[in-house]
């Protein structure tokens, strides 16, 4: 065999599989009739549809908020600390040891300004008698929260500047706890006794104040700060360090500012002023047909006011019990459940809203998931303070509506 | 040597994606014709002598012609234009992969590994645009399948006399295929993929045999009858549509619904190919052959839903062709000698199930094979150009280049004593 020729015909052969192993596809054009996999729309008109109160909701706002402010009053602040330090993961059981020695316990809340503006005093209240639960974030508001299981002032304070350097200075209100209060932390009966307090204004006052809640994204979260001695016997004590616990858990119990006649004609929804509203989107007994999958099925609102507005979101869920549609109402609790499965966050775009509930609308095509209607709340990114009203049912050009676009195989 | 070129077979086994044509939507796409290269140079669906002076690679009853034992691949390059469209779609795969051992030029044995069918194809529909109360909507689909069937096969040769042989194979077929159906809808793609498996058999009985030996000219005929043992029943796995929001082609977490559900539907006797071809060979005693071939295959399936876009299916083909071959010498001092040159020309007609529609197909193929070193090591290329077409319907101009490489080696050679 002549190796050489042998060696030159498989580099050829090499070199020829290489250059043809591209390929390029070009679709073939086709026409659109009879072709599998179609697209099909439905509109559902909303047939009902109100605005509701029910005690505000503050858990979830960047702010905790003292004084009054556009006829809302902010009455108290509920803050809970974590029970394991930030360092360290120091439990508070952890100050039961006899070699360990709490000088004071330090609360801080950050102001939301960088200079002081009031002398108004603060005062602080705890929990001793709570139990393991004071307050609940999602629940605790101006109507079921009994401020009288607080106990007597413990701490009072106002608001003091911290120099962090030459250009910028912070303000913080800082109260100062006797070590007595880490003792019935540490109660070793009770390792997981209630950490939370409770802050006030000493005085009325027509002012407001923001300090950073625990929710903030950017800013400093309530902290309680230990500090503490460590023995290493009877005679060598350690230098003072401190433990710090920030807050897992805050809300301000505020009394909301009066309602308008806007604010119960339309479909308004608002944090502090506790407005929220439902609509019932006539779906009759449609059926999304099987396989199918819905692109969007938007629930179209238009806004009230023409105005500009900051970016403002409202979440929505569909109900999981019927609605009652005939006049605005003020409850004491929320009445209306709703499905957390279908939640949906939508931006107000250029004054339009247009909620994509298109996965309930899928259960409600399938028969899986009953209509009760669909609920509506400002997001807690929101302003709380910020009323937005949308158009109802009676309006003949701007009226809510349902538009679903599906596609089926 | 066979482990020698590990790497060459490596090669061979990289591309399996043939260029796409608007025929192979329907159904479970063409099915091949030829398979190896000798046989593509002379247009031939070999049965005839294509590859060696009374041996073609694709009718086993023609293997124990061989003096030597062979690994053969080919591999082709295919450019279809269709209709009036400026760009061109290019494709590229494996035709045939063989090994076939001669023994004592009486019997033969062979195993190979080729293509059935081909169900490559990609469609697009225009725009269409409208608007839902205010909001724009644009959209238009895109259908794409892939994949087809394959046949792993095995045969053998036996004589009958001294001028008849037979040669019997049996092609186990397999393979799976997928084909995709999406809507994009503003730029959102809507995708539905089915996944389909397939499993059958085949089993072949080939002729070769002398009719007429003068001294000028050899007349030789051949013969093949193809009957299905195991109709390819298969499974087919359909998916959900689902929203591909992050168009990457496939469900995962980042698409909508969260979970799909896939249906698994068994379906049987969805492909039973059967034919019956013949073919006559005319050699002079100039090396020069000039044959003909006749084929008639049918699909005897009962069941077609394993559908496509094209709600329908090829039922059956015929096709008629012949051409010219004049072999190389293995041993001659020129190279120019060593040259095997082929020509061919065929016409194929397909026939469709249920709209009894007709796509005709012909070809003209040119090829040559170069013999190299002394173990019969064959270098054969094939060019083939021609069309396909739908009466009022699409129209596809083909083009195909095709290598091959078949390499000798000397097996039960019996050895002498030291």
């Amino acid at each position: 065999m002549n190796i050489n020729i042998l060696n030159t015909t498989l580099g050829v052969c090499l070199v020829g599989l290489l250059a043809l192993s591209a390929c390029e596809e070009a679709a073939i054009p086709v026409g659109v009739d009879n072709t599998p996999i179609t697209l099909d729309t439905i509109s559902f008109p909303v047939v009902k549809a109100i605005a509701y109160q029910s005690p505000p909701e503050m858990g979830k706002t960047e702010y905790l908020y003292f004084g009054k402010q556009d006829g809302f009053d902010f009455q108290y602040n509920l803050i809970k600390f974590d029970s394991t330090s930030v360092t360290a993961n120091t439990p508070f059981s952890y100050f039961n040891d006899s070699l360990v020695v709490v000088d004071s316990l330090r609360l801080s809340l950050r102001f939301d300004k960088d200079s002081i503006t009031s002398d108004a005093e603060f005062q602080l209240r705890y929990f001793p008698s709570g139990g393991d639960s004071v307050f609940n974030e999602l629940e605790s508001n101006y109507l079921n929260f009994n401020q009288a299981i607080a106990s007597e002032i413990i701490s009072t304070a106002q608001m003091e500047a911290d120099s962090i350097d030459t250009n910028k200075t912070e303000v913080y209100l800082n109260f100062t706890l006797d070590s007595s209060i880490v003792n019935a932390f540490r109660d070793t009966s009770v390792l997981e006794y209630n950490r939370s307090f409770l802050v006030e204004l000493a005085n009325e006052s027509s002012e407001s104040f923001y300090f950073h809640s625990t929710d903030i994204q950017a800013g400093i979260k309530p902290e309680l700060t230990v500090f503490y001695r460590q023995f290493l016997s009877d005679t060598v004590v350690l230098d003072t360090t401190s433990r710090s616990y920030l807050a897992v858990a805050d809300i301000s119990i505020i009394t909301p500012a009066p309602i308008s006649f806007e604010d119960s004609t339309t479909l308004s929804v608002s944090i502090a002023k506790g407005l929220k509203s439902i609509v019932f989107v006539d779906m009759g007994d449609w059926t999304l047909p099987s396989k199918s999958i819905v692109s969007s099925a938007q629930i179209i609102f238009n806004r009230v006011e023409s105005d500009s507005i900051a970016q403002f979101k409202v979440i929505s869920h569909p109900m999981t019990s019927e609605g009652v549609y005939e006049r605005f109402t003020s409850f004491m609790d929320d009445p209306y459940d709703e499905d957390l499965n279908f939640f949906v966050s939508t931006a107000l775009i250029d004054n339009v809203l247009k909620i994509n509930h298109r996965k309930a609308a899928t259960e409600i095509g399938h028969k899986n998931f009953t209509n009760f209607g669909f609920k509506l709340q400002s997001s807690f990114n929101n302003d709380p303070f910020t009323t937005v009203q949308f158009y109802g049912i009676n309006n003949t050009d701007y009226y809510p509506v349902m538009r679903v676009i599906y596609v089926l195989p | 040597m066979f482990f020698r070129n590990r790497t060459i077979i490596s090669l061979l086994l990289l591309g399996v994606l043939n260029a796409q044509s608007v025929f192979n939507a329907y159904g479970l796409g063409l099915s091949k014709s030829t398979h190896h290269t000798a046989s593509a140079g002379a247009g031939s669906i070999g049965l005839v002598p294509t590859f060696h002076p009374g041996v073609s690679f694709d009718n086993p009853a023609t293997w124990p012609g061989l003096q030597f034992t062979y690994v053969s691949g080919s591999y082709s390059n295919r450019s279809i234009e269709i209709g009036s469209q400026e760009s061109s779609n290019y494709g590229n795969g494996f035709d045939k992969i063989q090994f076939v051992i001669p023994i004592q030029n009486r019997f033969a044995i062979g195993l190979s590994l080729k293509p059935v069918n081909d169900n490559n194809a990609y469609f697009k529909t225009d725009s269409t645009r409208m608007s839902f109360h205010g909001r724009d909507l644009t959209f238009n689909k895109e259908f794409r399948s892939g994949g087809g069937i394959l046949a792993g096969s095995f045969g053998f040769a036996i004589p009958m006399n001294d001028r008849m042989g037979l040669g019997l194979s049996f092609d186990k077929l397999f393979g799976s295929s997928r084909d995709e159906e999406s809507l994009i809808l503003n730029s959102v793609h809507y995708r539905l993929f089915n996944i389909k498996t397939y499993s059958g058999s085949v089993f072949n009985i080939n002729f070769a045999g002398k009719f007429y030996d003068a001294k000028n000219v050899m007349v030789t005929g051949y013969a093949r009858i193809s009957m299905t043992r195991e109709p390819v029943s298969g499974t087919q796995y359909q998916f959900d549509l689902f929203e591909d929001i992050n168009d990457n082609y496939s469900f995962d977490t980042d698409d909508y619904p969260a979970t799909i559900d896939v249906d698994t539907i068994k379906v049987s006797n969805i492909y039973a190919p059967s034919s019956f071809s013949f073919g006559l060979n005319a050699g002079f005693n100039n090396d020069l052959n000039i044959f003909g071939e006749f084929q008639l295959w049918n699909d005897q399936a009962t069941n077609g839903k394993y559908t496509s876009i094209y709600k329908d299916q090829i039922g059956s083909k015929s096709h008629v062709g012949g051409g010219l071959v004049k072999f190389g010498k293995m041993g001659a001092r020129s190279w120019q000698d060593r040259i095997t040159m082929r020509f061919g020309i065929f016409k194929e007609s397909y026939l469709l199930k249920n709209s009894g529609r007709k796509i005709n197909e012909n070809g003209i193929t040119v090829g040559f094979g170069f013999k190299f070193a002394a173990t019969g090591n064959q270098l054969d290329v094939a060019y083939r150009t021609g069309a396909r077409f739908m009466t009022n319907d699409y129209k596809e101009s083909i083009q195909e280049f095709t290598i091959g490489l078949s390499l000798g080696d000397i097996w039960f050679l019996r050895r002498r004593a030291k």
